[in-house]
């Protein structure tokens, strides 16, 4: 097992480096179930928060993982959960609670092929499931996804404190090829403030009035005014954390859009194309909600053509003609499930599709 | 420059430390590197096979479907990746466990009878994972023993640094597998 | 000279709407909660993980800090809670359907884990807030709006006594059944909450009472024939007592 902070480059699993950056992050409690491509999250924590004198429990379901960690966070402490797709899924109902109650949960997410139980091999097919939500009701779930390993690791970093900030369940979705894969990582100490939590955690009612942190509402106005105040909220999330990468866009005829480890297959599928003599530039939102709807948009007042390339039937393909609004036309190159299409078979499909 | 290495044998042979050893050495000596394993329900009995990609600048995929090296430990492997390697390329078999055969004439074999080899020089056929690197960095001059050494010892248990002695040996003994008799 | 012989716990809220059906013992389960967290002192140093059903109102009654658990889920979050503060007492207060069906796996697994926490449990043999539907503690040939003809073995098999199920699992310090249709059970049941609470203080492991309870507007009775009921008809297939006491030699 890795050190906690080691200052230097080392090799290690996607899994293991999320669950070390979370470590170093400040969590406090992890709570998990056991789930091919990402147990090695909670094998890691199981032994490392031990040592460290922290907390873990083998929940005995993940609706009872996320149900923890809804109580760890309640009292303010950085606590978080993990899992994959299926049992993702399980956990809907408390996402929709921990956004409505307000509480900044964590939880990375590693897909994994669906529908249903589906197999253990990486997958991008819950685009939809983080970003549109599978609970009741109006919420958003902050949603960064990495594309690399030392992503894994800045960006678990980053979910704490956005988590935190702005009060809002924040998930980390990478994939079973993130998880699985190992490349040099380096941590650097927790880049981030501490966020001051005492004006809401539950620590008893000592010298104060009694807190209830909850999301039932009995009265329609309460509702009205209470999901007017979460949308404010989610407008300066979205005015503030919105987060992409894009290369080679300035003189780019042909857009190539992926999110997550799927970004470096069109990076080299752009090279290709471009060597072919076609224009192509590469755009990568790194925040899946906040989406850079914006810039898309603008993007779109130059460039002939955007193609979204997923590991999924074409889920994010929506976001992007959403952004687009009829400006240009939106192909999709995909695969259903496994790994990403490889560079080639991409660059001679952008060549068809030119 | 991009190099593409494929590991494949039984599971318990130790493919996935060998291939763990390799993109350590590669990122000691400042390369990218990616590693990627099979996993999950496969590793129960079955093959196990991981691939390292090294390259100068960014690692182009991470999963591909073809190699410029392959070792393979046992004749499932063989069999399977045999045609996965790049035209050009080498394919290092352990003829212990699988049948000195070509089919084809575009690619290099070295056919080393590794088990044998870990079994009577070293006493250990667990030794036969590292001793598969020695060859292969005598083979593909990409990587350097010295390199490795220390990579080993990045990957091998700080509690277990017992170990690293009878790994070097293994390593040399790969390196100078064409200096030996070879049975068979 | 006078003597104060009553007073309002303040642990309670003072302003507090009372929402509870006459005749429904949940008032007497939150007052007897309330003293006893009055008595120990432990208000202040008190988070309660909020049920679903009528138990959800707890927290319009007591003053102290609380998170509402999804259905269920209540010992899940009351654990997270504690894990994170170990330093606090964490109770819940749900009811039988809230514990015993939709939340059993949580229920148990919170006792199979030894986890430090005190949880009550109203058990009532129905789905009160819904409106008088079979529940997992309905008892044989009881009529209630998904069961019409009467709690059947073939149909519905049978209801969970849960202070027993509790009290095997290794996990659990005091595992009590008590009840409120009388002065002297009321008396008991209260000293059972103080128990509950204790093991947890002292670190022993986890607490549990399950409290018969009346539900007369979903039984359709009057308050006096509800506690009759729960005197002929509940105690003798739910019956009161200690099962489980680790304070106390040869359990």
């Amino acid at each position: 097992m890795v050190e906690c902070l080691t200052g230097k480059k080392i090799l290690i699993k996607g899994n293991y480096a999320i669950a070390n950056a979370a470590v170093l992050a400040g969590c406090q409690c992890y709570f998990g179930y056991p789930i091919t491509p990402q147990s090695e999250i909670g094998e890691f924590m199981s032994g490392k928060m031990q040592e460290l004198g922290r907390s873990y429990v083998s929940a005995e379901s993940e609706l009872a993982a996320i149900n923890m960690t809804i109580g760890a966070c309640a009292t303010g402490a950085k606590a978080m959960s993990s899992s994959s797709s299926c049992a993702i899924a399980l956990m809907q109902e408390a996402l929709s609670y921990a956004a409505s109650d307000e509480l900044p949960v964590v939880l990375v997410s590693v897909m994994r092929g669906g529908p249903g139980l589906g197999n253990i091999y990486s997958s991008q097919g819950d685009y939809f499931q983080t970003t549109k939500g599978g609970g009741n009701g109006d919420y958003k779930l902050i949603a960064l996804a990495p594309s690399t390993v030392q992503e894994c690791v800045d960006l678990t970093y980053k979910a704490f404190y956005l988590a935190h900030k702005y009060k809002n369940p924040t998930v980390l979705l990478a994939d079973g090829l993130l998880g699985q894969m190992m490349a040099p990582v380096e941590f650097k100490p927790y880049p981030y403030p501490e966020i001051d939590n005492s004006e809401w955690a539950l620590t008893g009612a000592k010298g104060r009035n009694s807190r209830i942190i909850r999301s039932y509402a009995p009265l329609a106005d309460e509702q009205c005014v209470f999901l007017e105040k979460l949308f404010n909220k989610y407008k300066q999330i979205e005015e503030n954390e919105t987060e992409w990468e894009e290369i080679g866009t300035e003189d780019a005829d042909i857009v190539l859009v992926s999110f997550g480890s799927t970004f470096r297959n069109i990076k080299t599928a752009a090279k290709i194309c471009r060597q072919k003599g076609l224009k192509v530039g590469v755009f990568r939102p790194i925040t899946l909600y906040p989406f850079p709807h914006k810039r898309l948009n603008e993007l779109a007042d130059r460039v002939k053509k955007i193609i979204s390339v997923e590991v999924n039937m074409g889920q994010m393909i929506n976001d992007i003609k959403l952004s687009v609004d009829g400006k240009v036309p939106v192909e999709l190159i995909h695969k259903p499930v496994g790994a990403p299409p490889a560079p080639e078979d991409i660059a001679a499909q952008v060549e068809e599709l030119a | 420059m991009e190099k593409d290495f494929i590991i494949a044998g039984f599971g318990g042979q130790g493919v996935l430390l060998a291939g763990e050893v390799l993109a350590n050495g590669f990122m000691i000596d400042d390369k990218m590197v990616t590693w990627y394993p099979s996993y999950g329900a496969e590793m129960r009995g079955g093959t196990v096979n991981c691939s390292v990609v090294m390259a100068d600048e960014d690692v182009s995929a991470v999963q591909k479907s073809q190699a410029d090296y392959i070792i393979v430990l046992n004749q499932a492997s063989f069999d399977k990746y045999t045609s996965w390697v790049r035209k050009g390329g080498t394919i290092i078999v352990n003829s212990s466990l699988a049948n000195i055969k070509k089919v084809r004439d575009d690619i290099n074999y070295v056919f080393v009878p590794i088990t044998q080899m870990a079994q009577e020089k070293l006493g250990n056929i667990k030794m036969s994972n590292v001793l598969a690197l020695g060859i292969l960095s005598k083979v593909s001059k990409l990587i350097t023993l010295s390199t490795l050494e220390k990579a080993l010892k990045n990957v091998i248990h700080p509690h277990r640094m017992n170990l690293m002695p009878k790994n070097i040996e293994a390593l040399k003994l790969g390196y100078e597998y064409d200096l030996l008799p070879i049975l068979g | 000279m006078s003597v104060q012989v009553f007073k309002i716990p303040n642990s309670l809220k003072k302003d507090a709407k009372y929402t509870f059906c006459p005749g429904c013992d949940h008032g007497v389960a939150v007052r007897l909660v309330a003293e006893v967290l009055e008595e120990m002192g432990l208000t202040e140093n008190a988070i309660l993980a909020a049920s679903i059903g009528c138990s959800v109102t707890l927290y319009d009654f007591l003053n102290v800090d609380a998170l509402e658990a999804p259905h269920g889920r209540a010992l899940a979050e009351a654990t997270g809670i504690k894990r994170a503060r170990p330093d606090k007492f964490v109770f819940t207060y749900q009811g039988d359907g809230d514990f015993a069906s939709i939340g059993l796996a949580e229920s148990m697994h919170a006792a199979l884990r030894g986890e430090k926490l005190s949880a009550i449990c109203i058990n009532n043999t129905t789905y009160g807030m819904t409106g008088g539907q079979l529940g997992p503690t309905t008892i044989m040939g009881q009529i209630t709006t998904t069961s019409p003809t009467g709690r059947n073995k073939e149909y519905y098999g049978y209801p969970i006594k849960i202070a027993e199920h509790i009290a095997l699992c290794d996990g659990t310090a005091y595992s009590a059944r008590v009840s409120l249709d009388s002065v002297a059970n009321i008396k008991k049941a209260k000293q059972a909450i103080k128990k509950a609470f204790e093991v947890q203080v002292k670190g022993l492991g986890f607490g549990f009472v399950e409290i018969l309870s009346t539900c007369p507007t979903n039984w359709r009775m009057t308050p006096e024939q509800a506690h009759e009921r729960v005197k002929n008809e509940m105690m003798p297939v739910f019956k009161p007592g200690v099962y489980k006491d680790i304070t106390v030699n040869n359990q």
